[in-house]
């Protein structure tokens, strides 16, 4: 089984009549299998509308999103969705929360017990199980985070810019543990940022969008120029250094940047 | 510190004002205003035996009138909000009834509740129950609605039936809201039995106040009115206490 | 030309919406007299939408007490505007001045938190005592019960107020109190008018409470009215008079929340 993304004629409008918003002007898109999509753009420009429409959260206004084939209708675990707040249970303990899918789909309890270590393990949160989210730092949370999402073995990870409410140090940390945890099992990413350096360290391919309505302005393949040893494997401090980074880097920037307009909500 | 000194000595001055004047200088009749010695004395006497019942069996009277109609209001009005929240046509039919009867307050009940129940132990229930109701239901309306809407999204991405989510993302998220509404109701409750006990004077703490009023017992009124803002006191803080161990990962809880 | 059809689309969603809620109310009323009807309930018990709308109408013609219907309603809400505008006039300035001066906050707060657990309703007979019962007493009620929620917003409005603005009125040399009038008051009045209208419902709450505690002893009043149907047997009337009770409240906080809406508007 893969997990292959297609859009066919994917748009997006909210509201009626002369009030509607166009947040997504229609898409055509392929995403492969187990693949690493970064996508960058201005504030707007329908990042969030594509990835909600992908989770199954919200219904396109006109076309399909297919998962290997099948229509999304529904939200699910198959389909990770990880937010920016980070959206954790308060009132449920770390291991709480992260046991919370596994439960509500009815795995059996050692399986549960089994997963739920070895994720909290691999997200670094041992000792942590049963503090609540208002005692952890942003960092932990996030953590938490990614570790009950991906704890039900996710086709698709979603990902609304995730670290962006973590400060530089932490983020480039996060970084390297969701590269690490990824690795373990590798699900097809859909990643949303704001950081032109943060999407093409870790892409496969970078997406970039136009402001509003939103259309695919670009794709720049990193694959292509990194080849089998991808930037993400390494620290991203060796990373910034290299020539091809910096070029590329640039390039996208550039690219995102011709699409920002100084007006508010433009 | 200072705040505190200030607090103590404002405090200590009118305290001083209010024996001076009734008990030194006599500048009102004992009538219009007791002085502080009578109003313990008469406290005094009160604990001992007044009116057929000692302060205990009036206390008792009241509390337990006053907590069987909160209960009940408890036990109608939080299941009730959380069905109007979650089910749209129960807001639609219970809604225009609330909106109707909401802002009738609740002392306007107390007639009617006679009528129909006596000058009993029922219509005061009845009375309390009606006040207690509403506070109960709007925050536990509002705390269902009031779910934050990404918690609701994390919940459909894991896989959450419609009902999972209700029982294990609304509810938890609203019970702040739903125990403040309870804590609210809890001092509306209080208040009201205290005017149906004015009105209906048989028995209970607004029946001390009213029988030291027909007897002319001004220390026995300011008295019953003082044990009432104590026990108010009281209950309100042993609430707060209830809401922090209850929500103890709720970093808003002061 | 789009714009009027937004509009209209809007009256026509408030018209539906509207719909829906006497649809609603209609249920219950028809619930109401359904109840009555099957059971056969006697008029003294639970008159029928019929009964307690026949009783209103006659309330508006013939008297009870002082005189008909609009006679309780004007009394009822003189004694509303007595204890308000009281407690407006002491509560605004009290609440500013405690709120600009920290002193007086420390010695006041003290006084006022351990009497605000005493139920406005528990003063009624020292204030029958006080004030007699056909004017003062309610009067008073609703003062105490009003004061509060009033103060309190004075005292926030006033603290909220932007302490840089506060700074650079003091650079330019303002004195406190043309602080209190040219900076405070302006960005305060969103706070007081939401206090206002918190005041307003307790206000009308502790009124309809102080006439009924003050019972038989005043001669006119919507509470006055409730408590002689109750006395008379006529059912009619104290139901009849309840539903125009909260009608009345409710206009009240409708007119308050449209105020609240039009000052908000401005931020």
């Amino acid at each position: 089984m893969t997990t292959t993304i297609e859009y066919r004629n994917v748009s997006m409008s909210f509201g009626t009549g002369a009030q509607a918003v166009r947040a997504l002007d229609p898409t055509n898109f392929k995403i492969g299998n187990q693949e690493f999509l970064m996508i960058v753009g201005p504030s707007g420009c329908g990042k969030s509308t594509l990835l909600h429409v992908t989770s199954g959260l919200l219904k396109p206004t006109t076309g399909e999103v297919l998962l290997d084939g099948q229509p999304i209708t529904a939200p699910g675990p198959d389909k990770a969705l990880v937010f920016q707040n980070f959206s954790l249970f308060p009132w449920k303990t770390v291991w709480e929360n992260i046991d919370f899918g596994l439960r509500i789909n009815n795995l059996p309890r050692d399986e549960r017990e089994a997963r739920v270590r070895h994720y909290i393990k691999l997200t670094g949160l041992s000792g942590f199980e049963h503090r609540y989210p208002r005692q952890l730092s942003g960092g932990m949370q996030q953590r938490v985070a990614i570790a009950r999402s991906f704890v039900l073995r996710p086709r698709v990870l979603l990902m609304d810019e995730p670290f962006a409410a973590l400060d530089a140090q932490n983020r480039a940390i996060m970084q390297e543990e969701l590269v690490r945890i990824w690795s373990e099992q590798r699900s097809t990413v859909l990643f949303i940022t704001h950081s032109v350096e943060e999407a093409v360290y870790l892409a496969d391919r970078v997406m970039v969008m136009s402001r509003r309505p939103g259309q695919i302005k670009e794709v720049i393949d990193v694959g292509a120029v990194t080849g089998a040893s991808h930037w993400r494997t390494r620290p991203l401090n060796d990373v910034a250094s290299d020539a091809k980074f910096q070029n590329l880097r640039h390039h996208v920037w550039e690219s995102v940047r011709s699409e920002i307009s100084p007006l508010v909500g433009a | 510190m200072a705040r505190a000194l200030v607090s103590v000595a404002s405090l200590g001055l009118l305290l001083l004002l209010w024996w001076y004047a009734t008990e030194v200088a006599q500048l009102v009749s004992p009538f219009v205003l007791p002085s502080p010695g009578d109003v313990i004395s008469g406290l005094a006497r009160v604990s001992e035996g007044y009116m057929g019942g000692s302060l205990m069996e009036h206390f008792t009277a009241s509390m337990s009138v006053m907590l069987s109609g909160f209960l009940l209001a408890l036990v109608i009005g939080i299941p009730l909000g959380i069905l109007m929240a979650w089910i749209p046509i129960m807001d639609r039919l219970f809604g225009p009834l609330l909106t109707v009867l909401r802002p009738i307050p609740p002392p306007a009940w107390i007639p009617l509740a006679i009528l129909w129940f006596g000058i009993g132990i029922a219509g005061k229930t009845f009375i309390v129950f009606v006040a207690a109701f509403v506070p109960v239901l709007v925050n536990a309306y509002v705390g269902c609605k009031e779910t934050p809407i990404n918690l609701l999204n994390a919940a459909r991405t894991l896989g959450a039936s419609q009902r999972t989510i209700l029982m294990e993302v609304v509810l938890p998220s609203a019970m702040p809201v739903i125990l403040t509404g309870a804590r609210i109701s809890l001092g509306v409750a209080w208040a009201t039995i205290v005017a149906a006990e004015l009105v209906v004077a048989d028995q209970g703490f607004g029946f001390l106040i009213m029988n030291g009023y027909r007897n002319f017992e001004a220390n026995i009124m300011a008295g019953g009115m003082l044990l009432i803002g104590v026990i108010g006191i009281l209950m309100n803080l042993g609430f707060v206490w209830l809401e922090r161990v209850l929500l103890r990962w709720n970093a808003e809880v002061r | 030309m789009s714009n009027l059809g937004e509009r209209a689309y809007a009256g026509v969603l408030m018209l539906g919406r509207g719909v829906t809620v006497l649809a609603g109310l209609a249920v219950w009323v028809v619930l109401w007299w359904g109840v009555v009807r099957i059971f056969g309930i006697s008029a003294d018990f639970l008159p029928s939408p019929a009964d307690v709308f026949s009783s209103l109408t006659r309330l508006v013609t013939h008297s009870i007490g002082e005189g008909p219907l609009h006679v309780h309603v004007v009394a009822s809400f003189l004694r509303f505007m007595g204890g308000f505008v009281l407690a407006v006039v002491v509560g605004i300035p009290l609440g500013f001045i405690m709120g600009q001066y920290r002193l007086l906050d420390w010695a006041l707060n003290p006084i006022f938190e351990s009497v605000r657990y005493i139920p406005p309703i528990a003063w009624a007979p020292f204030a029958i005592l006080w004030f007699g019962a056909n004017f003062g007493a309610q009067t008073f009620v609703i003062f105490i019960s009003t004061l509060p929620p009033i103060l309190i917003s004075a005292y926030r409005a006033m603290q909220s107020v932007d302490p840089s603005l506060i700074a650079a009125a003091r650079t330019l040399g303002a004195s406190n109190r043309t602080i209190i009038l040219e900076a405070g008051l302006p960005s305060s009045v969103p706070v007081l008018v939401s206090g206002l209208r918190i005041g307003v419902a307790t206000g009308w709450m502790a009124l309809i409470a102080a006439e009924i505690v003050a019972g038989t002893g005043a001669r006119a009043g919507l509470g006055y009215l409730i408590l002689i149907g109750q006395q008379t047997l006529q059912a009619g009337i104290t139901i009849g008079v309840m539903l125009v009770i909260g009608v009345l409240g409710g206009a009240l906080d409708y007119a308050l929340q449209l105020l609240e809406r039009r000052v908000m508007h401005w931020r």
